[in-house]
């Protein structure tokens, strides 16, 4: 029973973190048509910097998400500014190339320079709160889960609202609808990419302080979580923050449960084996509108 | 795309590629071993991005995950030649089971378009590493796999060889075939290739198998020459990417885009990539990105080289 407890909060949290960089994922990929095979790296970078500050100014990880925020935001646009936009100017199967290319070129690029920096070794540290026990101490939770869980489930509303609610957010959907429609109605689409960029980088760099907080980090990390977060799109649908949300939970869950039952060996495989599953018996995703 | 005006094949020179030939033929006997070790890792990288370039350049789908072909076929034969399979045996029986796993996974993976495809043919390649190591059993997980045989350079030399002009013959093939032109249909516009009677799925998985064949049988190639593999050097991303990165640079579409692309990036890696000891995955990461921003056609479709090769007739439509 405990055990169970257990593993299916660690394995909501894991698909809480999954999501939220997965929905950035998705975002970017709605508005500008770019799969970016960079965005696990801005995970494994969020969670670097967090550590970093951490190690050398003693910044408590839940603070460093107030500095990452607007670091990452800033990075994000800059990314989108350098390299995505002459990306999403080109054409056909060009603009495939040119975007598996580039983005997968980064991807390296940072992997590499993040290893020559801060070297190959885990860097994770010991935070822990009191816990919360439960049913005379059967029950054990650890209250910097649920903590992080309740971060994850705040941002994830937050940025519903912003999407819902405000012009911006609505311009931003519109976008995603339809390119053409929305530059004809007056909406700045190359605004409307870079406050996306941000966004999404944003948020994979805040699951990234949430991943340090759980596990560890090394620079090769990246490549391995963006194929997760295919994973979750295929799942969920895409453009849609709850499907990449119960995505990721469903994709968690597994995975934790295969590292309990099986192997811990296995959980590496699981995500690539139920995107194989779902692209042969529902290729549509669970919520079946996008085709991918 | 530019498009061409077919040019009949008049070469730069009879002779020359005669001289060429001659010189590639009586190498193991005229040079030291060195030379030998060069042509053979040109030869393994032209193979890899000439086959690649059968999905990724005239298909249109960049298969990321090519190079999960050929260490499927090196540790197939690996594990049919230490089961006590004679070579030959083991050969085919690699070849042939990789080219079963290529058709088993085309089905599925080619429902996914553009990136997404991309991105989880990557997926297999980090599967198969994670298999290799997993079942140490068939594998030796990452301590490796090794078979035992005298070395034979001038052997090896003359297989990655004649296996490099076998690729570049069954590509030519492809591009001249009515098969090479539903696959270029595919990469111009899918539905109307559809529309147009290309029975779309079939070719694209055949594709796949084709593309596989070459690759599939460098594995054993491979493993007779260094007699070891393991799992990160196999499933690697160096190994992985640095054939797709020539085949683009290069230009991909296009015969003769991967064989230009491998001769420049191998003497590009020959004179200084090996000086570098930090950051050659950076350093390829930069190529692909340079290329990706500002030449996705490749080398050879820049105006200057392309006319020239018009000239020589080395170009064809495709």
């Amino acid at each position: 029973m405990t055990a169970l407890v257990q593993l299916l909060i660690s394995g909501v949290l894991l698909g809480g973190i999954y999501a939220l960089a997965a929905f950035g994922l998705a975002l970017i990929f709605g508005v500008c048509n770019i799969l970016n095979l960079a965005h696990g790296e801005f995970l494994m970078l969020g969670a670097l910097v967090c550590f970093l500050l951490g190690q050398s100014l003693g910044i408590d990880p839940f603070v460093s998400i107030l500095v990452l925020l607007p670091l990452f935001f800033v990075l994000g646009m800059l990314f989108e500014r350098g390299l995505i936009r002459s990306v999403v100017e080109k054409t056909g199967h060009e603009q495939l190339t040119a975007s598996v290319l580039v983005t997968l070129g980064l991807s390296l690029c940072i992997e590499d320079v993040a290893r020559v920096l801060w070297g190959t070794e885990e860097k994770g540290f010991y935070y822990s709160l009191p816990p919360i026990i439960l049913g005379q101490g059967t029950i054990v939770i650890s209250s910097v889960r649920l903590l992080a869980l309740g971060c994850i489930v705040g941002i994830t509303l937050v940025v519903h609202q912003f999407l819902v609610r405000t012009y911006l957010g609505k311009a931003l959907r519109a976008v995603t609808q339809n390119r053409r429609g929305a530059l004809l109605v007056g909406i700045n689409t190359a605004h409307i990419g870079l406050l996306t960029c941000g966004i999404g980088t944003m948020l994979a760099a805040v699951a990234g302080v949430f991943y340090m907080l759980l596990y560890s980090v090394n620079p090769s990390i990246g490549l391995p979580l963006t194929l997760r977060y295919l994973c979750i799109i295929v799942l969920g649908g895409l453009g849609s923050l709850f499907g990449a949300l119960l995505g990721g939970i469903i994709l968690g869950l597994t995975e934790v449960f295969t590292g309990y039952l099986l192997n811990p060996h296995w959980q590496e495989t699981v995500a690539f084996l139920m995107l194989v599953v779902f692209l042969l018996v529902r290729p549509q995703g669970l919520f079946g509108r996008v085709q991918i | 795309m530019p498009t061409t005006t077919p040019a009949p094949p008049r070469w730069p020179g009879w002779t020359l590629l005669l001289a060429v030939i001659l010189v590639l033929v009586g190498l193991p006997w005229i040079t030291s071993g060195y030379a030998g070790r060069i042509i053979i890792n040109t030869c393994r990288n032209l193979v890899l991005a000439l086959s690649f370039d059968i999905v990724g350049g005239y298909t249109g789908y960049i298969n990321l995950g090519h190079a999960a072909f050929f260490g499927i076929g090196a540790y197939a034969f690996g594990i049919c030649v230490r089961a006590g399979m004679p070579v030959l045996l083991a050969g085919g029986a690699a070849i042939l089971l990789t080219a079963l796993f290529a058709a088993l996974i085309s089905y599925p993976f080619f429902r996914l378009r553009g990136p997404y495809f991309a991105l989880a043919t990557f997926g297999l390649l980090k599967l198969c590493e994670e298999l290799a190591l997993t079942l140490s059993g068939l594998t030796g997980g990452s301590g490796g796999l090794s078979v035992v045989w005298p070395e034979n350079l001038t052997l090896s030399y003359f297989l990655n060889l004649s296996l490099a002009v076998c690729t570049f013959l069954t590509v030519w093939l492809v591009t001249r075939s009515r098969f090479g032109l539903g696959l270029v249909s595919i990469r111009e516009d899918e539905p109307v290739a559809r529309a147009f009677g290309v029975s779309v799925v079939w070719y694209k998985c055949a594709a796949l198998v084709v593309s596989a064949l070459p690759a599939a049988a460098l594995g054993p190639v491979y493993l007779s020459d260094r007699l070891y593999i393991n799992p990160g050097e196999m499933f690697g991303l160096e190994t992985a990417l640095m054939p797709i990165t020539m085949a683009i640079l290069g230009g991909s579409g296009l015969l003769i885009g991967p064989v230009v692309g491998v001769a420049f990036l191998s003497l590009v890696q020959e004179v200084l990539w090996t000086q570098l000891g930090v950051l050659r995955l950076a350093s390829l990461g930069l190529v692909l990105a340079l290329v990706g921003l500002f030449m996705p056609g490749g080398l050879v479709r820049l105006p200057p080289v392309y006319t020239r090769l018009c000239r020589w007739g080395l170009v064809q439509e495709g």
